[in-house]
């Protein structure tokens, strides 16, 4: 079997900077992670990984997002592939889901495309979905657990608004993952850090994946961002640190001020 | 300025993670309980920075001595105590001698327990009657047929109670023929579970999450294989590891200072005094730049300290330009972070004085180190003898 997950470098800081004139956000300066939902995916991925199983991290941006690759190789991933072409610069979700999947088709023969239901920063959840749509497989989104692969079908343990549902779905499909709350990724070791460096890494550009550059970067987006700005700052709230008695009546004397209650 | 690889950026990403996520959170705990979890240990032996100085073929992650300063600068940011900073640098730095002059039995028998933190290695030569001047100590080696036997006794010893109850011991030196001075001491590791080991045990002031303590060896035998590189060479042999350990330090104050000025600047920004925020005032905004313009000179310097004895061990450097530039590095860590740290304190006013300050517990640890693996006035020796020449040393 092979598995392709889709990762993706986000910046750190929740607290983001904007280039208000390019309603970009700006990376420089900021230090970056992968992208908590993806780690999650490749940690599905390599729980069900079986002997003579492949598992493919893939990534679009530019030479810094090598580290994120790397990450991923010494957590277990075989081979990176980074995607890195002026091409691909200032894509939208539609053209990033594009490049993706015409990587994968120029990979070809996978059985599970693997995403992070969602990015920290900009969190539209929207490539897993495309990415099903242009390769014409099935999906499953909400993925809190892959439960096993057999016969050519998968199990998986979907997150639904009431509580979860078991989806049985045939091979190929995308899956979009989603961590329980209670996920503590795993951190990866010195020596496979170390080891990462030996395992196959690709640097792919448009002509590599054999791509049609109008549906790249901005040629291929179909979604302008007009304004990108932060929400304004909550107020800190008010902190009772009395006995719980008087804590709740003193809270209780505020809401009613407020006319709250 | 030294600029790290690709593979050094990755593994103080996993370190600064471990120490943020499962260090930080409990370092004030830890002494409270003057202990370091097992759960902490056991962790970084998984992430393996225990003894990483030592070859992948004895259970090392196979470091050299920048990559071991990352990760010693993430552990320092993560825990306030220093106890993790300290049960680390002893390992990277003297597993580095043991797997440089260790014979291939000894390292075969201590690294595997070392790295997966069943065992501690430490270092164990200061006495009651000298620290940084080791041929003032008194403990002596003696040959006996194929074994050695050991008298004496140690004191101001970091990770005893975790030797002696878990297992281990520490690289020690003693005179095997004293009246050839530093010319006849040996190097050699000193099993604390060995009989005839009695320890006793000291209240520190810092770095509370590791034991500090001595003991007396009365006729301790040990195997001819725990000898380190020859016999009577052991003066030159030391300073190897004191060395490794010195620019670690420096880098570990540096980065102890550098966090307790985050957390600083983080409580100026936004405590208001007489209408507007501390950080306003020209005293505080002076002194932070004042203090982190020294912390960050520091830092680099240790890392140049550091890279000099990576250059050494590729054959590319030189043994007294090593010794200069590791003893400028450490000769004002401990000071520089402290005065950095005292500013912190003070600018928390009476939190700052608390208990639950983490960076009361920095200033403690940080405090030591202008004593431990040299003191600051041996630095400037050591600087002044490379600059004039050995004829006009003041120790001499």
């Amino acid at each position: 079997m092979r598995y392709i997950v889709c990762v993706k470098q986000v910046p750190e800081s929740n607290d983001l900077k904007f280039d208000p004139d390019e309603n970009k956000v700006l990376k420089i300066g900021v230090s970056t992670i992968i992208n908590p939902f993806d780690q999650f995916a490749l940690e599905q991925a390599i729980k069900i990984k079986n002997e003579g199983d492949e598992i493919i991290a893939i990534s679009i941006g530019d030479a810094e997002t090598k580290s994120t690759l790397m990450r991923c190789l010494a957590l277990g991933a075989d081979k990176g592939i980074l995607l890195d072409d002026e091409d691909f610069k200032d894509s939208d979700t539609f053209a990033t889901s594009n490049i993706l999947a015409t990587a994968i088709t120029k990979i070809g023969n996978y059985s599970i495309i693997f995403c992070g239901n969602s990015s920290i920063d900009t969190g539209s959840s929207q490539v897993g979905p495309e990415l099903a749509s242009i390769l014409k497989i099935p999906q499953v989104t909400y993925v809190e657990s892959v439960e096993n692969v057999e016969n050519g079908k998968v199990k998986v343990k979907a997150q639904t608004d009431e509580g979860y549902r078991i989806i049985e779905s045939e091979l190929p499909l995308v899956i979009a993952a989603i961590p329980p709350s209670s996920f503590q990724p795993n951190i990866p070791p010195l020596p496979k850090i170390l080891a990462a460096r030996k395992k196959p890494f690709d640097i792919w550009k448009t002509e590599d994946i054999e791509g049609d550059q109008s549906k790249f970067g901005s040629n291929g987006s179909v979604i302008k961002i007009i304004k990108l700005y932060k929400p304004p700052k909550r107020e800190q709230g008010i902190v009772f640190t009395d006995e719980p008695n008087t804590a709740v009546e003193k809270l209780m004397e505020l809401l009613s001020k407020d006319k709250v209650i | 300025m030294i600029e790290f690889t690709e593979e050094q950026e990755l593994i103080r990403e996993s370190v600064k993670e471990f120490a943020q996520k499962k260090i930080a959170p409990i370092a004030l705990d830890m002494e409270k309980h003057k202990e370091i979890p097992a759960d902490i240990i056991k962790g970084m032996a998984e992430l393996g920075i225990l003894a990483c100085t030592a070859d992948p073929a004895y259970g090392g992650s196979g470091l050299n001595a920048v990559t071991a300063g990352v990760v010693a600068e993430e552990l320092a940011k993560g825990d306030c105590t220093g106890s993790t900073c300290v049960f680390y640098l002893v390992q990277a730095a003297w597993g580095y001698l043991l797997n440089k002059y260790g014979t291939e039995e000894a390292k075969k028998e201590i690294f595997p327990k070392a790295t997966s933190g069943d065992w501690f290695l430490g270092i164990a030569t200061t006495e009651s009657g000298g620290g940084t001047d080791v041929v003032g100590g008194k403990t002596t080696i003696k040959k006996d047929g194929d074994s050695f036997i050991v008298n004496g006794e140690k004191m101001y010893i970091s990770g005893v109670r975790e030797a002696v109850t878990n297992g281990g011991g520490h690289i020690t030196i003693a005179h095997q023929s004293p009246e050839l001075g530093s010319r006849g001491m040996t190097v050699f590791y000193l099993p604390l579970t060995a009989e005839g080991i009695t320890p006793t045990y000291i209240d520190d002031l810092g770095r509370e999450g590791i034991s500090c303590g001595g003991f007396a060896i009365d006729n301790v035998k040990i195997p001819k294989h725990y000898i380190l590189g020859e016999e009577n060479k052991g003066f030159y042999i030391i300073h190897e590891g004191y060395e490794y350990a010195r620019a670690l330090i420096a880098v570990i104050c540096a980065a102890a200072g550098l966090k307790s000025l985050e957390n600083g600047m983080n409580y100026v920004k936004e405590r208001k005094v007489f209408g507007k925020p501390l950080a306003k005032f020209q005293e505080i905004n002076f002194r932070l730049a004042e203090h982190y313009t020294k912390l960050e000179m520091l830092k680099r310097l240790g890392y140049e300290a550091l890279r000099a004895i990576d250059l050494e061990q590729e054959g590319k450097g030189n043994r007294f330009e090593t010794s200069k530039i590791v003893a400028m590095s450490k000769m004002f860590a401990s000071d520089w972070a402290c005065e950095a740290i005292n500013d912190v304190i003070q600018w928390q006013g009476a939190f700052g004085y608390s208990r639950e300050c983490p960076d009361q517990a920095a200033w403690r640890a940080v405090r030591s180190f202008s004593l431990a693996e040299g003191t600051r006035e041996v630095m400037k020796m050591i600087v002044a003898r490379e600059l004039l020449g050995k004829e006009l040393t003041s120790y001499k």
